[in-house]
């Protein structure tokens, strides 16, 4: 009875072909609570799973504060959660502000929300549209990935005929 | 089980029948075959389902055996949460954390097999700047014994906890307490299990502006244990301790300073041993380090064994942006809360640091770290380089410590054998003893040993990316540790049979000792000064599809067993022109010097689909934080093994 349990999970999975994230309560670097739809209502949304010990995460944070400033007018948002635990955590908001990275960063020190969204190796980006459905998700970050999320932002915005400031890159 | 099976039975028909139905699985398989018998093979299977606002959670776990933990083939952990205007309730496996952790900090590191969730039910309020939160269950807490992979022991709580948080403008104000009944099975089952009553109260304090950040954490701990016994006070077991935890943050354009300060006080004990006692911090009790998470593998190797129960410490880092140059500079200063001296060997009594900073006597155990790092891009953000250097100073265990007077009883007797004139007591000798020469002296003894390690290490990364979409990378770390016993004094120890300690001539010109014997002995049995550690890898990957690393890890020397290494791979004897190996005369009776040193592996990592990866790695690691393809994480070490790993999300 129980692994037939566990068949119908995986049968409804698979036949869920675009999944869908769940609204939560998140907490922002700065101290306030929100919720993660709240970030939808402008546009997609780039979630990005990183820690201050990650050096493979920091190397692609570089390029999302860039996309998140350049299609800013279009209503995208970048989201970084800080999966640095509380005995790190103090650390999170010196590393951002020596950055001067403009995106939006929250805190998730148990990881519940990066279990929430599956989010199984470091780092892990998701791209989520409107109305909460993953566009793309990438685990782990090779030099040039940061191309395909480019990628997936600009169809986005030609699928829905919207205008967008060319992005220069240097290694597309 | 059958209970367990109509509840999610029940679950996924409510979730079919309500009209936003979401479903979402990921998958996360791990497979290790090696020759020394480091294999594994575990399956984890997440499923979420969440419909309006009510979310579920599923985690199945097949492995036999896994890495670290139990062989398991069921549902491991399970929650289904409602949340709606204010209020959140969640039922099952709960992992909550508050304020810094110095009371409850909950989490699940299948890395390191801890756990120390609750299964139970959570009840929350959070309307405005009021947030009431109650948590109540148990907790089933297996710890790491004497087996590097299976657990040996474990911590059962009854818990409850309860916060009040207040946010006013840029300030927020908690009080949490934590009442636990535990039964507490102590390390190695040496001793007998402790039933044990836990009560913790903590204050939380917040200040977050622009410019400047300050947290401050204070909790304090009561902890007794149940007695049998008519004649026994169960206040006579109370233990009673504390924790502190600063930080302090100030951000300038784009520069920060972050300082933090720590002071844990619950249990103390001389040297690095700690005791497996009732007054120790509790497991849901995971507060900051105060110390650099490294994430270069020789400098993750050196990681100080934080002592939770009794350190306090300090650290300063600062980050800034000069152009597209960034640069990081870190200081930490760590040490016990006292000083120890022997009185006789075994025999510590305890001085408390007199200030609030922390000592540099080599009894309260010191650890002093400074990491300075400089990163960034040039040619046109094609060339990524990164060049650290990092010291570390720490003084392990102190053997004995002793710096005071010793007496020197040579007292004698002189015997008066003559016979008195009673004659009843004709036959015996009466001894006079009335005169005596006392000739006790006291002079001066020191006689301190300890364990000191001292290593510095340059980690350095450099990375082209091409036109082409295809980069390639080369890093080298290089580190030189010193591991040593260190004999000040004039004393060279402690005879236990004359309850005195050993001098050579203690009323003349003794000698006097400061000398460093070094615990660090190669592949021979030699002794050697310094252990020289390396790692070279090379990498070239093809964004976004797939990415190869080759590691070269070597050193010269061992400060523990010395492993022996008849599994050398063909990665290594590839490198080494060792030709014979591939004509099937692979000598593993007698294999070659140079192999028993080195480690080489390759990895390669291959993005079936976006969501979907699959990485292979072959050949030999020595263990330790390991950084490749672009993940980090902790390897257990193992020779000439495979490693398939495989996580999918749907």
């Amino acid at each position: 009875m129980f692994k037939k349990t566990i068949y119908i999970y995986l049968f409804l999975s698979v036949i869920n072909a675009q999944e869908k994230i769940p609204d939560m309560p998140i907490k922002l670097l700065d101290g306030s609570n929100t919720r993660l739809y709240e970030f939808l209502k402008d546009g997609p949304v780039i979630i990005d799973f990183w820690a201050t010990w990650c050096a493979p995460c920091k190397k692609l944070m570089k390029h999302l504060n860039k996309f998140h400033t350049h299609f800013s007018d279009n209503g995208l948002k970048v989201l970084a959660i800080s999966t640095d635990t509380p005995r790190s955590m103090g650390k999170v908001k010196s590393y951002i502000r020596s950055k001067n990275y403009e995106f939006f960063v929250a805190v998730d020190p148990n990881q519940q929300v990066m279990k929430k969204l599956k989010a199984e190796l470091m780092p892990t980006t998701i791209i989520v549209d409107r109305e909460g459905m993953v566009l793309y998700r990438h685990q782990g970050y090779y030099p040039g990935d940061e191309n395909k999320i480019l990628k997936q932002i600009t169809d986005y915005y030609n699928a829905l005929d919207i205008d967008y400031k060319p992005y220069q890159t240097t290694t597309l | 089980m059958k209970n367990r099976n109509s509840i999610f039975l029940f679950l996924i028909l409510t979730f079919l029948y309500s009209d936003d139905f979401n479903v979402s699985s990921s998958i996360k398989s791990g497979y290790c075959s090696s020759y020394d018998f480091y294999d594994f093979s575990e399956n984890l299977l997440d499923v979420n389902l969440f419909s309006n606002n009510v979310f579920a959670w599923m985690q199945y776990e097949y492995s036999n055996p896994p890495e670290i933990g139990f062989p398991l083939n069921d549902v491991r952990k399970f929650r289904i949460e409602y949340s709606a205007a204010g209020l959140s309730l969640k039922a099952g496996d709960i992992y909550e954390f508050w304020g810094r952790g110095l009371l409850l900090n909950q989490f699940d590191d299948q890395v390191t097999n801890f756990d120390n969730g609750t299964r139970g039910l959570f009840f929350e309020y959070n309307k405005g700047p009021l947030i009431l939160s109650h948590l109540n269950g148990h907790s089933d807490i297996w710890l790491m014994g004497q087996d590097a992979r299976i657990p040996g022991y474990n911590n059962k709580h009854n818990m409850m906890a309860t916060r009040i948080h207040y946010d006013w403008n840029k300030v927020s104000l908690g009080l949490t307490q934590l009442k636990s009944n535990e039964i507490h099975e102590k390390a190695l089952n040496i001793n007998p299990t402790a039933i044990l009553n836990h009560n913790l109260r903590g204050t939380y304090l917040s200040f977050i502006s622009d410019n400047v950040d300050m947290f401050f954490e204070y909790v304090d701990k009561i902890s007794a244990e149940k007695v049998d016994g008519f004649d026994i006070n169960p206040n006579d077991t109370l233990k009673r301790g504390h924790g502190v935890y600063g930080n302090f943050n100030i951000y300038l354009g784009s520069w920060a300073l972050s300082t933090e300060y720590k002071r844990y006080a619950f249990d103390a004990s001389h040297t690095d041993f700690t005791a497996d006692d009732y007054g120790n911090r509790i497991n849901f009790q995971q507060m900051p380090t105060v110390a650099k998470e490294h994430n270069d593998a020789l400098l993750g190797r050196l990681v100080h064994n934080y002592n939770y129960n009794d350190e306090r410490g300090i650290q300063f880092e600062i980050n800034g942006s000069m152009g597209s140059l960034s640069l990081l500079a870190q200081y930490a200063h760590l040490s016990r809360n006292h000083t120890w001296q022997d009185t006789a060997r075994n025999n510590w009594v305890s001085k408390p640091i007199d200030n609030y900073l922390p000592g540099s006597d080599p009894s309260s155990l010191p650890y002093v770290e400074n990491y300075f790092e400089t990163s960034g891009y040039s040619f046109n953000d094609r060339l990524y380089f990164k060049i650290g250097l990092g010291n570390n100073k720490e003084v392990l265990k102190t053997n004995w410590f002793f710096n005071g007077e010793q007496r020197d009883v040579s007292s004698y007797y002189v015997y008066d054998t003559t016979y008195n004139e009673y004659d009843y007591y004709e036959d015996f000798p009466i001894i006079d003893s009335s005169e005596f020469f006392d000739t006790t002296q006291y002079y001066q003894v020191e006689s301190k040993m300890w364990q000191e390690s001292k290593a510095f290490t340059i980690p350095m990364e450099f990375n082209y990316s091409m036109n082409n979409g295809y980069t390639i990378g080369v890093g080298f770390q290089y580190q030189e540790r010193n591991f040593y016993d260190r004999l000040k004094g004039n004393s060279s120890g402690y005879n236990t049979s004359d309850s005195a300690w050993v001098m050579e001539n203690p009323y003349g010109d003794t000698e006097y000792f400061d000398l460093k014997t070094s615990k660090l002995r190669n592949r021979d049995y030699d002794d050697v000064d310094m252990q020289i550690n390396r790692i070279l890898y090379l990498s070239i990957s093809h964004a976004p599809k797939w990415s190869l690393t080759i590691t070269h890890d070597w050193t010269n020397a061992y400060d523990g067993p010395i492993p022996n290494d008849p599994y050398y791979n063909p990665l290594e004897a590839l490198l080494y022109g060792d030709f014979q190996y591939f004509l099937g005369k692979r000598n593993s009776v007698a294999p070659p010097a140079w192999v028993q040193n080195r480690w080489v592996s390759a990895e390669f990592s291959y993005n079936i689909t976006p969501s979907q990866r699959l990485s292979v790695m072959y050949g030999s690691i020595q263990g330790g934080l390991f950084c490749s393809n672009g993940i980090c994480r902790v390897i257990p070490p193992f020779n000439d093994g495979i490693k398939l790993s495989y996580s999918a999300s749907f």
